[in-house]
C-alpha cells in the first residue's frame, strides 16, 4: 500500500513543483507591478472559494476544459498534435443546438441525439485531420489549425444568417434551445448542472479507455511507426481513429456547454479553450486523473482571476502567464527526461576542452 | 451614376486589400526564413502581441513611431530567441513550445499594458503612421489609388518580399538556411554551424513578427488591445505553407487573406447579405487543400521541426 | 597514418594502425563489418579524434581537428550516406559552406561553370542546375565526388561507393577513378568486395579486429582466396552446435522472391531459400546486400514486387504483419530500438506488444495488467533480464536485457518459424553466448530458423545448412561444417561452384 502511495507521489511532485514554479515566477510579476504577492494570490482564492456560487463556477469552468483536455490527450499519446480543440467543440455545439431546434423529438430523445451528434460531429472534424495525414501525409497541426478556424467562421455564419434567432433583434445568436432540453441545476443560484454527471462518467470511461486494448494500441502507436507496425497494427488506421475520438470528447463538451451553460449558438463559443486544453493535458501528464486535478486547478486560476483583477487591479492575464510557464516548464522537463538536455551539457564541456 | 460607385467599390477594396494584407505579409516572411531552417515558430501570434505592445508603448512615451517600430523589432527578435531557445537548445516539442509561446506572449502583453497604464475610460493613443502619397504614381487615376497611398511600412513589406527572396535564393546565408533544414548533418559536414543559423533564422523571423506587431498597434490602428492581433500569427504560418516556403508565392497568399478581410468589412458597413464567412474560410480551405498536393511531393523542409544533434544518426 | 588507435568505450576498434598512401594511387582498405575501416577514415577526415597515433600529408605532420580542417588540406569523403540536400540544385550544394566570391552574394553562375569544367574533365556528366531529387544514385555520387575535387581535395576517401550502385554504374565510377589518379590524385577505397580489389586497386591494406594484418601491392598474381584468406583468417571453430536434429516439413519457403529497398531499387532478385522444422539455416552475407529488405518481406512489413512466400504451407507474400504474427512467425529485428521494441513502454508491457489482444493478456477488450506482470515476471526469470521490475522502462536497460527482451517476447510462445537478423550485434560476449544458446533450445523445439548474420563465427557455430546472398541474390548453399574461407568467398559475391571445389548441398 505505501509503494502505492509513494508512486501516487512520485507522480504528482513534479506537476506540484513545476505548479509553484509558475506561481512563484507570478509572485515576482506582482512584486515588480508594486503588488503584495500574497493578497493577490489570496483574492484569487477568495474568488473562487468564498462562496457558494463561486465554487460551483470553478467546477462549471473544469467540465469543457477537463472534456477537452481529455481528447487533446488521446491524440498526443499517439504523437499526434492536435491544436484544434476548440474547433472540434464548435462543431459539437452546432449540431447540439441543430438537433434542439429543428428535429422536434421528445425533450429525453432530443437530449441523447444530441449528445450522439455532438459526438459525431466533433469526431469528424477531429478524423478529417486524421484522414489528411494518414492519407496525404499532411501535417495535423496545420491541418487542425485551418479547421479550426473554418469551424470558427462555419459558427458565425449560421449565427448571422441561416440559425438567427428571428426574435434576436439581428443579434448574431441563435434561439434559445427549450427548457426541458436544458441539463438540470444541482444548486440554487449557482451554474453547476447535471452535466457534471456526465464529465465524471467520460473521466471514468478514460480511465477504462486506458486499459483498452485499444488504448494500448494508440499508445504503441505513439512509441514509434516502425515499432507498432512490426506488432502487427495498422498505423493509418489508427491516426484516424485516435483523431476520431480526440475530436468526439472535444464534441461532447461542446454538448455540455450547449445544454448546461449557453443555451444557444453565439460566435465565438471555443474562446481559448483549446490551447488551455493542451496545457491541462500536459500538465496532467496524458493521464485522465491528472487531467481532471489540472483541469480543476485551471478552472479556479479563471475564475478566481477575475476577482483578483478586481480586487487588487493586478491584471487577469497573469493566469495567461502562470499557464504558459507551466507548459515552458512541462516541455523542459520533457527535455530533461529524454537528455537531450544532458547532451547539450555533455558537448558543451567536450567543446571547452577542445 | 451607378458606374462610378462601382468604380470607386473596387478602387477602395483593392486599396484595403493590400493595406491589409500587408501585417500577415511581414510576419509570413518572417516565418518563411525560420521554416526554411528547420523550425516551426507557432508562437508567432504572442510575439506579434508583444510587439504590438512595444511598439505601442515605445511610440507613447518617445512621441516617435520609429522608436515605436525599433522596440516592436526588438521584442520581437527576444521572444523568437527564447522560442529559438526552447526549440534548438532544449529540444522541446516545436508545437506545443509555440503555444506556450503564445500564451505568454499575450498574457505578458497585457499585463505590461495594464500595469503601465492602469484602466482608463479611453484607452491611450499615439498618432497613427500616416499615409505617404508617392508624388506623380499616386496621382494615377485608380491604379495611385490603390497602390500608391499607403503607409511606408506597406510599401515596405512589399519591397521585402522581393529583398527576402534574394537573399533566400542569392546569398550564401540563403543558401546555409536552406541546408539546414533540408540535410543539417551535411552542412555541419561542411563546416556550417547548424545551431547558429537556425538562431539567426528564427531571430530574423521574430524581427519580421515584430515590425508587424508594431504595425497593428502603431500604423493601421492607434492604440493596443491584447486581442489585436485576432488570429494573424497563426495566418501567416498558413500562408507560409501555402506559398510553400516562397516569398513572392507568401505575397499572394497574404493578398488572399487581405481581399477576403476587405470584402467582409465593405460588406459589412454597406449590409450586403452575402455570406462573407465563407469567403473569410476560402483561404483556410485552400491552405489545406494546398497542404495535401505540397505533402505529396514532400515539399516540406526535410528536417521540418526535427531538433538536430551531431551524435544521433 | 602512423600507429593510430582509437577506443569506444573499452573497445579498441583502431589498435596501433600504420596506414600509407602513395601519391597517384587508388588504396583499397579491405576488412569485415567491425573490422576498423570506417573508424580509421573517420580519424583520418576528422569526425574522430584518435588517442594515439600521428598523421602525415605529403611527409608533413597535420593535426586533423575536424572535417574543416581535413577539407582545407585537401582530403576528401564520399560518404556512404550522401550528404546532399535533395531539392537543392548540385551547384547549390557544392556551393555550400564555401567562401563566395562576391561577398554575401552567391557566385552561381562561376561556380557552375567551373563544375561543368571539370565534371568535363572527369567525364561525371553533371548538369550543374539539376535538382539533387533529379539524378541516379549514380549521378548522385558523382556529385559527391565533384564537390570534394572542387574543394580541392587530392586525397578522396570513398566509403563503400559500390554498395548503392548498378554494376554499369560501379564500371563507370572505376573509370573515373583511373582517370582522377592519372590526374594526380589519389584515393582510398573502402570495401569487402574482392573484385573491385583485383580491377582497380593499386595498393591493399587489409584490417582485421581493428589491427593492421598486411599492406601490399596488388599484382596480376593477387587472388581473390589469398585476400579472403588474410580478411577473414582465423582459427578453427570448435564445434558448438553437436545436436543437429533431422529436419521435419518445411515451415518458411521462399520462391524467386523479389524485394525492393527504401529507395525502390531492387534489394532481392529471384530468391529461393526453405527452412524446414527443427533447422537453422544460416544466411550469410556481408550487410546491405538485401537481408534487412527480405527479413521484413518474410514478416509482412515490406511489400514483395514478386515470387511466393510459404508459411507453413500457406501462400503469405503480402499478407499484412498480423497475419504473420498469427501464424506464429517470429521476428528478432536488426533495429531492434525503433521495430523491436517500444522503448518508452515498460518490460511487462514490451513483452505482449505482438498479442496484447489475446487471452489471458486482455479479455472483452479489456487489458489484464496483472497476468501481464505475471507473465512478464516469469519472463524475466526465465530468460535472465537484469531489471529491477517488472515496470522498469526499457530505454533504461542495456542493450543485453534489450535483446533478452525481444527474445523472451519472440520465443515465449514457442514460434513455428524465426527470422533472426544480426541477433547477437553489438551484445557483449556473455549476452551474445545466451543469445546463441536460446535459438538452438528454440530449434530443438521444433523451431524453423534463418539466422540472418554478417558474422560468419556465428553462421558455421549455429546453422544446420549455410545460405550466402550477396546482391540481393542467393550465392549458394553450402552444407554444415563448411570452411570460413568458403563462406567468405561467397560473401564477396563469388558464385558457388566457381572454381571453389565445393558441392551444392541441395
Amino acid at each position: 500500500m505505501s509503494k502505492k502511495i509513494n508512486k501516487i507521489i512520485q507522480a504528482i511532485f513534479p506537476a506540484l513543483l513545476m505548479v509553484s514554479g509558475a506561481l512563484l515566477t507570478g509572485a515576482i510579476l506582482i512584486i515588480i507591478s508594486g503588488n503584495d504577492p500574497i493578497a493577490a494570490y489570496a483574492a484569487l482564492l477568495e474568488g473562487a472559494f468564498s462562496n457558494s456560487y463561486r465554487i460551483s463556477e470553478t467546477f462549471v469552468k473544469a467540465i469543457p476544459l477537463m472534456l477537452m483536455a481529455l481528447g487533446v490527450s488521446i491524440a498526443f499519446k499517439n504523437q499526434i498534435w492536435n491544436i484544434g480543440a476548440g474547433g472540434q467543440f464548435t462543431i459539437g455545439t452546432i449540431l447540439s443546438v441543430i438537433v434542439c431546434l429543428y428535429f422536434k423529438l421528445p425533450p429525453i430523445p432530443t437530449i441523447i441525439l444530441s449528445f450522439i451528434f455532438a459526438f459525431i460531429g466533433g469526431a469528424l472534424w477531429g478524423g478529417l485531420a486524421g484522414w489528411l495525414k494518414a492519407r496525404f501525409n499532411a501535417n495535423e497541426v496545420i491541418t487542425t489549425l485551418m479547421l479550426d478556424y473554418i469551424a470558427t467562421y462555419l459558427l458565425a455564419y449560421l449565427v448571422y444568417g441561416p440559425m438567427m434567432d428571428p426574435n434576436g433583434f439581428g443579434y448574431p445568436q441563435s434561439a434559445v434551445i427549450e427548457k426541458v432540453l436544458r441539463l438540470p441545476k444541482l444548486i440554487v443560484g449557482g451554474r453547476l448542472h447535471t452535466g457534471i454527471f456526465v464529465a465524471i462518467a467520460i473521466l471514468f470511461l478514460m480511465l477504462l479507455f486506458w486499459r483498452s486494448t485499444l488504448g494500448f494500441k494508440i499508445e504503441l502507436a505513439g512509441q514509434g511507426n516502425d515499432v507498432s507496425r512490426y506488432a502487427g497494427i495498422d498505423n493509418k488506421k489508427i491516426i484516424v481513429i485516435t483523431m476520431l475520438l480526440s475530436g468526439g470528447l472535444s464534441g461532447i463538451a461542446g454538448w455540455n456547454e450547449i445544454h448546461g451553460i449557453h443555451l444557444r449558438l453565439m460566435t465565438d463559443l471555443a474562446g481559448s479553450y483549446g490551447s488551455i486544453a493542451i496545457v491541462i493535458a500536459l500538465l496532467g501528464n496524458l493521464n485522465p486523473l491528472g487531467i481532471a486535478i489540472s483541469a480543476y486547478f485551471f478552472s479556479v486560476l479563471i475564475v478566481g482571476g477575475n476577482t483578483m483583477q478586481n480586487l487588487t487591479g493586478i491584471p487577469y492575464s497573469l493566469v495567461d502567464i502562470i499557464q504558459g510557464l507551466i507548459v515552458v516548464f512541462v516541455i523542459t522537463r520533457t527535455a530533461f527526461r529524454t537528455e537531450s538536455i544532458q547532451t547539450f551539457f555533455r558537448k558543451r564541456r567536450y567543446q571547452h576542452n577542445g | 451614376m451607378d458606374n462610378i460607385f462601382t468604380a470607386t467599390f473596387f478602387v477602395s477594396i483593392f486599396a484595403s486589400t493590400i493595406r491589409l494584407a500587408t501585417p500577415i505579409l511581414l510576419t509570413a516572411l518572417g516565418e518563411i526564413y525560420t521554416q526554411r531552417s528547420g523550425i516551426l515558430n507557432l508562437g508567432l501570434e504572442g510575439t506579434m502581441t508583444m510587439s504590438a505592445m512595444a511598439g505601442f508603448v515605445c511610440a507613447y512615451f518617445s512621441k516617435n513611431l520609429f522608436i515605436g517600430f525599433l522596440g516592436g523589432i526588438i521584442v520581437g527578435m527576444i521572444c523568437s530567441a527564447f522560442m529559438a531557445f526552447l526549440s534548438i537548445t532544449v529540444r522541446a516539442n516545436q508545437v506545443i513550445a509555440g503555444t506556450a509561446l503564445t500564451i505568454l506572449g499575450i498574457g505578458f502583453s497585457s499585463f505590461i499594458y495594464r500595469i503601465i497604464f492602469g484602466i482608463q475610460k479611453l484607452p491611450p493613443q499615439v498618432e497613427s503612421l500616416t499615409k505617404f502619397d508617392i508624388p506623380l504614381l499616386s496621382s494615377i487615376p485608380y491604379i495611385g489609388t490603390i497602390f500608391f497611398q499607403h503607409n511606408l511600412i506597406v510599401y515596405l513589406a512589399y519591397i521585402l518580399a522581393v529583398f527576402s527572396w534574394i537573399v533566400l535564393e542569392k546569398t550564401t546565408f540563403g543558401l546555409n538556411v536552406k541546408a539546414v533544414g533540408e540535410h543539417p548533418r551535411a552542412a555541419d559536414s561542411k563546416g556550417i554551424n547548424v545551431s547558429k543559423v537556425r538562431y539567426t533564422a528564427v531571430i530574423i523571423g521574430g524581427a519580421f513578427a515584430g515590425l508587424s506587431g508594431a504595425f497593428m498597434s502603431i500604423a493601421y490602428m492607434n492604440s493596443f488591445s491584447d486581442t489585436m492581433i485576432a488570429g494573424r500569427g497563426f495566418i501567416a504560418v498558413a500562408v507560409v505553407v501555402f506559398a510553400r516556403w516562397n516569398p513572392l508565392r507568401a505575397m499572394v497568399g497574404s493578398l488572399l487573406f487581405g481581399i477576403a478581410s476587405a470584402l467582409q468589412i465593405r460588406f459589412q458597413a454597406i449590409g450586403v447579405p452575402i455570406p462573407n464567412q465563407f469567403l473569410l474560410m476560402l483561404p483556410y480551405l485552400v491552405t489545406i487543400i494546398a497542404l495535401i498536393t505540397v505533402s505529396k511531393k514532400a515539399e516540406f523542409p526535410s528536417a521540418y521541426t526535427k531538433p538536430y544533434s551531431r551524435m544521433e544518426r | 597514418m602512423r600507429n593510430i588507435t582509437k577506443i569506444f568505450g573499452h573497445l579498441k576498434a583502431n589498435d596501433a594502425v600504420d596506414f600509407k598512401l602513395r601519391e597517384n594511387s587508388i588504396h583499397g582498405l579491405l576488412g569485415e563489418n567491425g573490422a576498423g575501416k570506417t573508424t580509421l577514415m573517420n580519424v583520418l577526415y576528422g569526425l574522430y579524434r584518435q588517442e594515439e597515433g600521428e598523421i602525415y600529408i605529403h611527409g608533413q605532420k597535420t593535426d586533423i581537428v575536424s572535417p574543416l580542417k581535413a577539407i582545407s588540406s585537401g582530403i576528401g569523403m564520399v560518404h556512404q550516406h550522401f550528404m546532399l540536400a535533395r531539392p537543392l540544385t548540385v551547384v547549390e550544394n557544392i556551393m555550400l559552406g564555401r567562401k563566395s566570391s562576391r561577398g554575401i552574394f552567391l557566385d552561381t553562375r562561376k561556380v557552375a561553370a567551373e563544375i561543368r569544367e571539370l565534371s568535363d574533365r572527369y567525364h561525371l556528366m553533371v548538369d550543374p542546375y539539376a535538382r539533387i531529387w533529379q539524378l541516379s544514385v549514380g549521378q548522385q555520387q558523382r556529385v559527391e565526388i565533384l564537390t570534394t575535387i572542387y574543394q580541392g581535395a587530392n586525397i578522396l576517401i570513398l566509403d563503400e561507393p559500390t554498395a548503392v550502385l548498378t554494376p554499369q554504374e560501379a564500371e563507370t565510377l572505376f573509370s573515373i577513378l583511373r582517370q582522377m589518379r592519372d590526374d594526380g590524385k589519389s584515393m582510398i577505397l573502402i570495401t569487402h568486395k574482392l573484385e573491385e580489389i583485383l580491377s582497380v586497386v593499386d595498393d591493399v591494406t587489409i584490417l582485421r579486429d581493428g589491427k593492421m594484418i598486411s599492406s601490399f601491392k596488388v599484382t596480376p598474381a593477387t587472388t581473390k582466396e589469398e585476400l579472403s584468406r588474410l580478411m577473414v583468417g582465423r582459427d578453427v571453430l570448435f564445434d558448438f552446435n553437436p545436436a543437429a536434429v533431422k529436419p521435419g516439413k518445411e515451415r518458411l519457403g521462399m520462391k524467386d522472391l523479389r524485394v525492393k529497398n527504401d529507395k525502390g531499387l531492387p534489394a532481392v532478385n529471384n530468391f529461393s531459400l526453405s527452412v524446414s522444422e527443427g533447422e537453422i539455416v544460416g544466411l550469410a552475407g556481408v550487410d546491405g546486400n538485401g537481408q534487412k529488405e527480405l527479413a521484413e518481406a518474410l514478416t509482412g512489413l515490406r511489400p514483395a514486387e514478386g515470387g511466393k512466400i510459404f508459411i507453413n504451407g500457406i501462400e503469405a507474400e503480402n499478407k499484412p504483419p498480423a497475419f504473420f504474427i498469427h501464424q506464429g512467425v517470429a521476428h528478432i529485428p536488426e533495429d531492434r530500438q525503433n521495430m523491436g521494441l517500444a522503448m518508452g513502454f515498460c518490460v511487462s508491457k514490451n513483452l505482449i506488444i505482438k498479442r496484447f489482444c489475446q487471452q489471458p493478456y486482455a479479455k472483452n477488450g479489456l487489458m489484464n495488467y496483472k497476468n501481464i506482470k505475471n507473465h512478464a515476471q516469469k519472463m524475466i526469470q526465465d530468460f535472465q533480464i537484469k531489471t529491477n521490475s517488472t515496470e522498469d522502462i526499457t530505454r533504461d536497460l542495456s542493450g543485453g536485457n534489450q535483446q533478452k527482451v525481444i527474445l523472451a517476447r519472440e520465443l515465449a510462445d514457442e514460434p513455428s518459424v524465426l527470422i533472426a537478423n544480426q541477433p547477437t550485434r553489438g551484445l557483449d560476449v556473455g549476452a551474445t553466448e545466451y543469445v546463441r544458446s536460446r535459438l538452438l533450445e528454440a530449434r530443438s523445439k521444433g523451431a524453423a530458423i534463418l539466422l540472418i548474420s554478417a558474422d560468419i563465427e556465428e553462421i558455421i557455430q549455429l546453422s544446420d545448412r549455410i545460405a550466402v546472398i550477396y546482391n540481393g541474390e542467393l550465392m549458394g548453399i553450402l552444407p554444415k561444417g563448411s570452411q570460413p574461407e568458403t563462406i567468405g568467398l561467397l560473401m564477396m559475391g563469388k558464385r558457388q561452384g566457381e572454381n571453389t571445389g565445393v558441392k551444392e548441398n541441395q
